[in-house]
């Protein structure tokens, strides 16, 4: 592994102790989904922390969730169960899909924390509906304050120019990536994602400053390999489906994972105040299925198609995800009418199952060869 | 179990009901043909008064589907959308309605069906599943108009103000889509009626349901089809004529002691939706002794419009329904069951653990913890789905129901 990956490694598998020892002077608020406005957090002067449900096994979880929704939210009440999320200050959903909103409300139940919060996003973009979102997010700041943040106009601008910054370095490896040039494979470049989800965002930015400096000096220049494809789903976590996928002789050239090019696209939004830029980057974000129609997803998705040269999807849901796969019939359609090949695989805890890799032998065989 | 087995359905209103469900669905049919916009919409919120206040005619494809269930037309209609790549692990409402929609309807090979849609009212703002929906049947239905709603998603007891507003702005929008796009004029005195009319259709459930708490009960979750008119039909005259029609028995009933068994021994509650499919497994539990005399479900259609603002009344019902049957809000589910068991005089609880709805499932175990440890109330939970029968064991379902009726026979001293 490069050099500058380390740090990110060290993060990601380390997080929850350095959390720990960092919680004597520092607090850190929790969130679920992508849409929580993580810069409001920081500005109030918590440090956020995507919750990550990581591989692992169900042992109380099952005592108060059913099997029938998926492994990552049943993994963050067990952890929480388990006492690894002792040291947050409180816990931020922005509703999302129905399962993130229950768990919140089951935590709240069974985990104390300070607080917990829930963010009725509006769906539409109308002027009413900003002037809701920002009533909304009042209230939030409100809440915020009420347990020991301190948030400003100025402390907010700080904090948007921060994340911004973040997602512009995090936008350049993927645009690197489409274009051919990245020397990470898809495991590296996932890493690095989910890093910034458990990271203290000023550390991620310096580290992130550093990794894309040295890989504008060290580009691939061996030329592509692998037939590329699309990655499309929500929350992946297990790094090894990356190595995997690759492994099998696919390249992955884009995504829209909700742990990756969702979390961090677009890098900021318009407005005359830092609140209404934060507004106008949430109703522009790269639309999640929770949210959002098929058909408004799919241009999005075949810009990145064409724009990275995929010749391929592979739909990674996690089983029992309903928006991904309520969406994915007419997603299949709109695929088949360019002529670009697709495959869907639910993913559960354990990563690529055989059943998964012969299909995906079985894909590469009939479309790589073309 | 007998799946013939004759039904416990024992109110005259019950023949009243089918009579009515089939006039619905005629009219629906009837507008149709007749250049009447129709338009397809979630329930659960104030444009139903407002579609009859505009003399527009409301469809509901949700509540087409537990019509489809105790039907026998599910099958088809999974095979279908099955066979379009919808997975089985999603809600059978969706499964169902997308099936319906590509292929049933299409071939028009029942005697009841729905007419096809001129507008659709495509929501966000519930759930999931209902959301989805709405999306699959714009593909279908590309000559439909859509109007793109939004709710905001929060629990009843955090409604606030600013919640209230936007909702307020957005049944004006709806209206302003409404009237531009039908040419029908909004009448406040017709819309004032109408809300008034849905408010004494909610006063009358609510009636209704508190005569159950009786013993013994008048009548039981079998009947539980009645709600057919809170979900069509509120702010209409016939629903305020049924409902009364309803009520009147009812108290006959409970003033007169006639319960739904020879001999009532243990009251249930009921949570979650019911098996559409088959709500003769009730019976299991009256052969027993036992009698599902409330539910959750029931209780989550009764809202009363008492803003003087109309579009204020609905607004506010638009948003405090949502909380009702799903996962914003499991303190205000847990204390409403809470409140519900102590009310009914309840023995036990049946927890219906349900794979077609994970927002109501949400939470009903820290729910069965609550029962417990509050009001020393035992439950058992019950693994199926509202709509799709392959998820439901009857073996299971028969054992687990005579282990806990045994058990609340035994704690009664029975």
């Amino acid at each position: 592994m490069k050099a500058p990956l380390l740090p990110f490694q060290d993060w990601l598998e380390h997080y929850q102790e350095k959390h720990r020892a960092l919680s004597a002077q520092s607090q850190f608020i929790g969130y679920f989904c992508t849409y929580t406005p993580v810069e409001m957090i920081h500005a109030a002067g918590f440090i956020p922390v995507r919750i990550l449900g990581e591989s692992g096994s169900l042992e109380k979880a099952p005592s108060l969730v059913p099997s029938f929704i998926c492994h990552y939210m049943r993994r963050t009440l067990e952890k929480a169960l388990e006492e690894k999320y002792a040291y947050l200050s409180g816990l931020v959903q922005a509703y999302t899909c129905d399962v993130a909103c229950g768990l919140i409300n089951i935590w709240a139940e069974n985990i104390r924390l300070d607080f917990y919060h829930t963010l009725p996003l509006p769906y539409n973009r109308t002027p009413e509906a900003r002037t809701y979102f920002r009533s909304i997010l009042q209230e939030f700041i409100e809440k915020l304050n009420a347990h020991g943040g301190r948030l400003s106009w100025e402390t907010l601008d700080q904090s948007l120019q921060l994340y911004r910054r973040i997602r512009k370095l995090l936008w350049i490896l993927y645009q690197k990536r489409a274009a051919g040039r990245l020397n990470l494979s898809a495991k590296d470049v996932l890493t690095v994602v989910l890093a910034g989800f458990v990271t203290p965002p000023e550390t991620y930015c310096e580290h992130l400053e550093i990794l894309v400096q040295d890989l504008s000096n060290d580009e691939r220049m061996d030329g592509p390999k692998g037939f590329p494809v699309l990655v499309s789903g929500s929350l992946l976590e297990n790094l090894s489906i990356m190595d995997a996928l690759e492994t099998l002789g696919f390249r992955i050239v884009a995504d829209d994972l909700c742990s990756g090019l969702r979390s961090f696209y677009p890098v900021d939004g318009q407005g005359d105040d830092p609140l209404d830029r934060l507004i106008d980057r949430t109703v522009h974000h790269f639309p999640c299925p929770s949210r959002h129609r098929a058909r408004d997803r799919f241009p999005l998705l075949m810009d990145l198609v064409r724009g990275a040269g995929a010749q391929g999807v592979i739909f990674l849901p996690q089983k029992f995800c309903t928006p991904h796969l309520a969406d994915y019939p007419l997603l299949a359609e709109a695929l088949n009418k360019e002529g670009l090949p697709h495959i869907l695989l639910e993913m559960e805890d354990s990563g690529l199952t055989e059943a998964h890799r012969t299909r995906l032998e079985a894909f590469l065989e009939i479309h790589g060869c073309k | 179990m007998d799946n013939k087995e004759a039904s416990q359905k024992r109110l005259q209103a019950a023949k009243a009901l089918n009579q009515l469900v089939f006039r619905y669905y005629q009219e629906c049919l009837e507008a149709k043909a007749q250049g009447k916009p129709v338009g397809w919409m979630p329930p659960m919120n104030g444009a139903i008064e407002l579609f009859y206040a505009l003399g527009l005619q409301p469809v509901f494809p949700e509540n087409w589907s537990p019509l489809c269930a105790a039907f026998g037309y599910t099958p088809e209609n999974f095979r279908v959308s099955e066979g379009m790549g919808y997975s089985r692990d999603l809600c059978g409402y969706l499964r169902n309605i997308v099936g319906y929609v590509h292929g049933p309807m299409k071939e028009g090979q029942w005697p009841l069906a729905l007419p096809e849609p001129d507008l659709l009212l495509s929501f966000g703002g519930g759930c999931v599943p209902a959301m989805k929906i709405f999306h699959v049947l714009e593909h279908r239905f590309p000559q439909a108009l859509v109007y793109s709603a939004d709710l905001p998603q929060v629990a009843a007891e955090e409604v606030g103000e600013h919640h209230l507003r936007y909702a307020i702005s957005e049944m004006n929008r709806l209206i302003d889509f409404l009237t531009q796009t039908t040419g029908c004029k909004l009448d406040m005195d017709r819309l004032k009626e109408t809300v008034s009319l849905s408010d004494r259709a909610s006063a009358l459930w609510d009636e209704i349901m508190a005569y159950r708490r009786f013993v013994p009960a008048p009548f039981s979750a079998a009947e539980i089809g009645i709600m057919f008119v809170m979900v069509t039909r509120q702010g209409t005259r016939e629903a305020v004529e049924f409902l009364t029609q309803v009520r009147d028995e009812v108290r006959e009933r409970a003033q007169n002691k006639i319960g739904v068994i020879e001999e009532e021994q243990i009251r249930l509650f009921w949570d979650n939706i019911p098996p559409w499919y088959n709500l003769r497994l009730l019976r299991t539990f009256e052969k027993m002794g036992g009698v599902v005399v409330a539910e959750t479900y029931s209780s989550a259609w009764s809202i009363r419009l008492t803003d003087d603002d109309p579009i204020k009344a609905l607004a506010r019902k638009s948003l405090l329904s949502y909380s009702q049957v799903s996962c914003v809000s499991i303190k205000k589910r847990r204390d409403d069951v809470l409140r519900a068991c102590r009310d009914y005089a309840i023995d036990g609880a049946i927890l219906h653990r349900n794979k077609s709805c994970a927002p109501i499932t949400l939470g009903q175990m820290d729910i069965q913890k609550a029962l417990e440890k509050e009001l020393g109330i035992p439950s058992v939970l019950i693994d199926g789905d509202h709509m799709d029968e392959r998820n439901f064991s009857r073996g299971q379902f028969q054992m687990r129901a005579e282990a806990f009726m045994e058990t609340l026979k035994d704690r009664k001293g029975l």
